[in-house]
């Protein structure tokens, strides 16, 4: 049996030919073509739905801070969790970790600590895990007494990002991707969002990772924002108002 | 790197995807680094499939913060679970659009419980008054990508027919394309749609790549 020409089926499907005698009676006869024709015909009505779809917002702000703070959040898990009696961390990640393939947990997490050392520009373990790990082959476990994921502030390019973490050593762990070029350098600060004081931790260097010493005695609770700000050499110790990135800490 | 999404200069002619705004990085090498665990390529892919995830989301979900909430587990079970995303089984946008799938019904079915209605509903709960079907809206976010990646002289046929309801004979009088040229175009484009519905799509008879995988 001669079924009907591709074109022909593709007219039909747009609608532009009405099905005449001879389609019907092929139609009716032929299961091949009669579905292939239902298909062109349902993807030409998804394809005219289309067009409504080329102006989609973009998602807020938020929703990618949410997403870094749940994916930094399983990545410290198994590290907290290492020198505790297990709860299994995996299954502590909640229900939206997927079943994956059934490797050993351990295995898939130490795979995620070599990942960072082959593209430390990309990863947030940065370099208190990295050095420790290339010193003895096990991936440090500091404590993390806060954490907060920094997000592009203000007319910042959104790719700028990084994450912050307090460390119970008393050091601010800083790391920092996309961060726009500056004419000056970049300075750290925490900031208390209630009255907008602030005190400087310290200036950022060439790397992506900078570890900072906190004063020991400051209270996270009121300074609870991070700032990473664009500063100039210009004999002002002020915040310069132009901030690159912001997160609130929590613990 | 600076994502231009959002901010594509030229707006009308902004695919769902965004595909077009970034040829810098070829589909392909975006997915093998994101399966990698290159924390960038998930910033990439947030770029350029988080509009279609959170489309997904608010055309099912009447609810504005459940839809971000889906659209935000979306992305971290996709990044959790990268390991199981086969690129031989579909496109990543695709893979995004299946575990956004079942974050939606995941949610329409809670929503169906709380509202004591579950007993009544044999498997999934009708859509919401406001909300769409979740796999039509894949459906058409799959063939809208797909035909934003169509050659430009392709999509610009199919769009001639689709959007202004244009006959082959119309379009090569509006184009000054010989007929003969503007049907094998809308051929091959048609039959581009179709495929990348069958691997990608979510209706019927066409699963999801992965979606048994991660959710």
């Amino acid at each position: 049996m001669q079924h009907l020409e591709h074109d022909r089926l593709v007219f039909l499907a747009l609608g532009e030919s009405e099905v005449d005698t001879s389609d019907r009676t092929h139609l009716d006869a032929c299961p091949h073509c009669r579905a292939e024709l239902e298909s062109l015909r349902h993807v030409a009505g998804l394809g005219a739905a289309s067009q409504e779809l080329r102006e989609l917002p973009d998602p807020p702000e938020h929703v990618w801070q949410g997403i870094m703070a749940e994916i930094t959040a399983a990545k410290e898990l198994p590290r907290l969790a290492a020198d505790r009696p297990r709860p299994d961390p995996a299954d502590a990640v909640t229900t939206d970790t997927p079943p994956g393939p059934r490797r050993s947990r351990r295995g898939r997490w130490s795979r995620l600590a070599t990942t960072a050392i082959t593209a430390v520009a990309a990863a947030t373990v940065g370099v208190v895990g990295t050095a420790a790990l290339l010193r003895d082959g096990t991936p440090a476990e500091p404590t993390v007494v806060a954490s907060a994921p920094l997000a592009a502030y203000g007319s910042t390019p959104p790719a700028a990002r990084g994450d912050a973490r307090v460390l119970g050593t008393g050091e601010l762990h800083l790391h920092v991707a996309n961060l726009p070029a500056v004419p000056g350098y970049y300075e750290v600060w925490l900031i208390n969002p209630q009255n907008m004081e602030m005190f400087s931790v310290g200036v950022l260097g060439d790397g992506s990772d900078v570890l900072l010493p906190l004063p020991p005695n400051v209270d996270l609770g009121q300074y609870s924002v991070v700032d990473v700000s664009a500063e100039q050499f210009d004999n002002n110790t002020d915040h310069s108002g132009d901030s690159l990135l912001r997160g609130s800490l929590t613990g | 790197m600076r994502a231009t999404v959002g901010h594509a200069p030229n707006q009308a002619n902004r695919p769902v995807t965004g595909i077009r705004q970034q040829p810098g990085t070829p589909e392909d090498e975006l997915a093998r680094r994101f399966r990698a665990g290159d924390e960038l390529a998930l910033r990439e892919a947030y770029d350029r499939y988080g509009r279609a995830v959170l489309h997904l989301a608010t055309s099912t979900l009447v609810n504005r913060s459940d839809a971000e909430d889906a659209t935000q587990a979306t992305f971290v079970a996709a990044w959790l679970g990268r390991e199981t995303f086969d690129p031989a089984k579909g496109s990543l946008v695709g893979w995004l659009l299946g575990i956004g799938r079942r974050k939606v019904i995941d949610r329409l079915r809670s929503a169906a419980r709380e509202n004591r209605v579950v007993e009544t509903v044999r498997q999934l709960p009708e859509p919401a008054p406001a909300g769409s079907d979740p796999d039509t809206v894949v459906d058409r976010l799959v063939v809208a990508d797909e035909l934003a990646r169509l050659p430009d002289e392709q999509r610009r046929m199919l769009e001639l027919a689709f959007f202004d309801d244009l006959t082959h004979q119309q379009i090569a009088t509006v184009t000054g394309v010989p007929l003969g040229t503007v049907k094998s175009h809308i051929r091959r484009g048609m039959a581009s749609l179709k495929r990348r519905w069958e691997v990608d799509g979510a209706t019927p008879g066409a699963r999801p790549a992965g979606i048994s995988g991660a959710r």
